[in-house]
């Protein structure tokens, strides 16, 4: 595999039916980009990773972990999350994250490293949620239900569209 | 844009991969390993995760 130029950017990626059938009798389209996990020589195939600006950090299928063959006895620290009704324990491991184009190849991403949660027994439509800290502090990401597309661009191009903004 | 539309009947309780370019499901199965295996190295393939049965609540992000 071969990284890509980050002044490739913006990549655009469709809203991406979910497997849900309908929310009152609607088709359920959901932001995801793809991405893969690496650590060491070994990495995932290209994953669908759900957008989710609610979630404060990464998280994961420990099954991910199992292909990275991650020992996550040996975390950088772990905490529980109370979701939907139940307890689950997230163990996080710093690993090399990449970011795929929408018609992925396998010879173009863009790599950078981030925490990411690993929690057993994962309840989710993708094996990865991503969140604040290590996804959206890393790129400028525009999601867009009327344009029904995802764009990912660099971390600094909200400054630049914005400006750097102070407290009101 | 238009929005990547996949046809999920039949895999319900099913892991799959995706063709990112026609939504088509290119791989299922019911053990998520044997999907996250053979899609590695594919191309215009992306592994989506499990497809619930129509019987179970719709999730907002992790559930």
């Amino acid at each position: 595999m071969a990284s890509a130029d980050p002044g490739q950017l913006p990549w655009v990626y469709p809203y991406r039916e979910d497997p849900q059938s309908t929310r009152l009798g609607q088709p359920v389209f959901r932001p995801f980009v793809l991405i893969s996990l690496a650590a060491a020589a070994r990495s995932t195939a290209v994953l669908d990773g759900l957008i989710d600006t609610g979630a404060d950090a990464i998280l994961a299928s420990d099954l991910l972990a199992e292909q990275l063959e991650l020992d996550l006895e040996d975390h950088d620290g772990e905490t529980t999350h109370a979701v939907g009704g139940r307890t689950v324990t997230a163990r996080y491991k710093t690993v090399e994250l990449r970011l795929h184009p929408a018609d992925p190849t396998g010879s173009r991403y863009l790599p950078w490293r981030a925490q990411v949660g690993f929690i057993g027994g994962w309840h989710s439509y993708s094996f990865v949620l991503l969140g604040s800290v290590g996804f959206l502090d890393q790129w400028t990401v525009t999601a867009s239900r009327f344009a029904q597309a995802v764009a990912i661009e660099a971390r600094d191009a909200f400054d630049e569209r914005f400006g750097i903004l102070t407290a009101p | 844009m238009e929005p990547l539309r996949t046809d999920f009947t039949g895999y319900e309780g099913k892991y799959v991969a995706i063709d990112a370019r026609t939504g088509e499901v290119v791989l299922a199965d019911e053990d998520p390993q044997v999907v996250l295996e053979a899609a590695k190295n594919l191309d215009h393939v992306s592994v989506r995760g499990r497809v619930p049965y129509p019987s179970e609540p719709q999730y907002v992000g992790l559930g």
